[in-house]
């Protein structure tokens, strides 16, 4: 049995977001949710790029850069362990602006229907519900 | 040596046709780099021309320290190489035929190219022959594997394996890096294949390269900026290093190089605009670099 990702994370690598933004930001918004609390590690670079199957070099990248930033902490032998306490909320801006595009899509899709918003808004929040 | 091919200034010309056009090309060492381009843009000249199967018009070419075309053979042993389309000893068994190419090689790892074998569903036991274009091409790339060379350099590795098989052949790459020190160059014109797997590219058209670099350079790079003014924009809105722009009345869609938020911050005070700005993802940032 293949060991399970222990965080969730999901990488569109056709996006124009660069992957290791991507990496950067779900660690980020993840703090921020406290899905990562202080003290855990993330997963190794190697069980990452794994996982996501994407060169590790791009997720060194993101972890390095998030060690400048000062979210986590390289301990040696050990691996990245995250080193501040909730994020503010702040940080989800990040992933609220990446809706952005696809809302502007799912809208002019409903009005080349000529679909309202009302029934648009319905059907939100029908897949909400799922 | 942290560069294991450097070309400076290459150019390969037949007759008046100019086929590579001033490459000026690095691929660091540890790195997966990803040679874009469309059919005929020159790509496997390029690779022909790093491996010595082609001698440059002029310019020169180094792969690791050495000038391809006197390659000592302790250097030709540290390179892997898969042709677009490989022509296989088509009465050998796939057994025989890797038992064969072992024997070239003072290193073979066995126990990897048994495990690639099983990964790629390939039996030792089918003929070479009547093998199918994408088994032919999984069986070209495992040979090139077997010596666990430092260099490995595929044209088109992708082109024709379902996509299964090219899913498979992207992870083999990732565990080959992971694992050990090994530089890949390979060639293709599958977008989001080179995008999971890659972190430098290089982007060939007509024989130039438009861009070479770190991938999330030229995704940071290159940008669609969608203004939406009070003010009529006029036809010829002037902004440096367009790659392409449509006009109508308060609407302009305008692809950037070298994308600044100073632009954006500039734009907004000239024209009295919202600016949103998209990022491209490599295949319309190929087609825009195409344009």
């Amino acid at each position: 049995m293949q060991k399970k990702p222990k965080f969730y994370f999901q990488i569109h690598t056709s996006s124009g977001v660069p992957v290791y933004r991507q990496v950067m930001d779900q660690v980020k918004t993840q703090i921020a949710l406290e899905h990562l609390p202080r003290g855990t590690f993330l997963p190794s670079v190697r069980q990452m790029s794994k996982d996501l199957e994407i060169n590790p070099m791009t997720v060194s990248k993101a972890y390095s850069l998030l060690e400048k930033e000062g979210i986590v902490e390289h301990l040696r032998g050990q691996g990245m362990k995250i080193a501040q306490g909730p994020l503010p909320k702040k940080h989800l801006n990040v992933s609220q602006e990446n809706l952005g595009p696809l809302i502007r899509e799912v809208v002019t899709k409903a009005k080349q229907l000529s679909l309202g918003a009302e029934p648009l808004h319905k059907l939100i929040d029908e897949e909400w519900e799922k | 040596m942290d560069n294991l091919i450097v070309a400076q200034e290459l150019n390969k010309v037949y007759g008046s046709k100019v086929i590579l056009d001033n490459i000026n090309l690095i691929v660091p060492r540890g790195s997966v780099f990803g040679l874009l381009g469309k059919n005929g843009a020159g790509k496997t000249t390029l690779i022909k021309a790093m491996l010595g199967l082609i001698q440059p018009s002029s310019g020169r070419i180094d792969l690791l320290g050495e000038t391809p075309w006197l390659f000592s053979d302790r250097t030709k042993e540290r390179i892997g190489y898969t042709p677009q389309s490989d022509q296989l000893y088509s009465w050998l068994t796939i057994g025989q035929l890797i038992n064969y190419t072992a024997s070239f090689y003072p290193k073979w790892n066995s126990k990897l190219v048994e495990k690639l074998m099983t990964e790629w569903e390939v039996s030792s036991q089918d003929r070479v022959g009547l093998l199918s274009e994408g088994q032919t091409q999984k069986v070209a790339i495992i040979l090139a594997l077997g010596h666990e060379p430092e260099l490995l350099i595929f044209d088109e590795p992708v082109a024709s394996l379902d996509p299964m098989a090219r899913r498979q052949f992207l992870k083999t790459i990732l565990e080959i890096v992971s694992d050990r020190d090994c530089t890949i160059f390979f060639s293709s014109h599958i977008t989001p294949d080179l995008e999971r797997v890659t972190d430098k590219v290089a982007i060939l058209n007509k024989g130039q390269i438009n861009f070479t670099g770190g991938l999330d350079v030229l995704k940071d790079e290159i940008k669609r900026l969608r203004i939406t003014s009070l003010a009529t924009l006029p036809n010829d809105l002037k902004i440096a290093n367009t790659l392409s722009c449509e006009i109508t009345d308060h609407l302009a869609l305008i692809t950037v190089r070298g994308f600044n938020d100073t632009l954006v911050a500039d734009l907004k005070k000239r024209w009295n605009a919202e600016v949103t700005v998209e990022d491209l993802n490599l295949e319309e940032i190929f087609l825009e670099l195409n344009k």
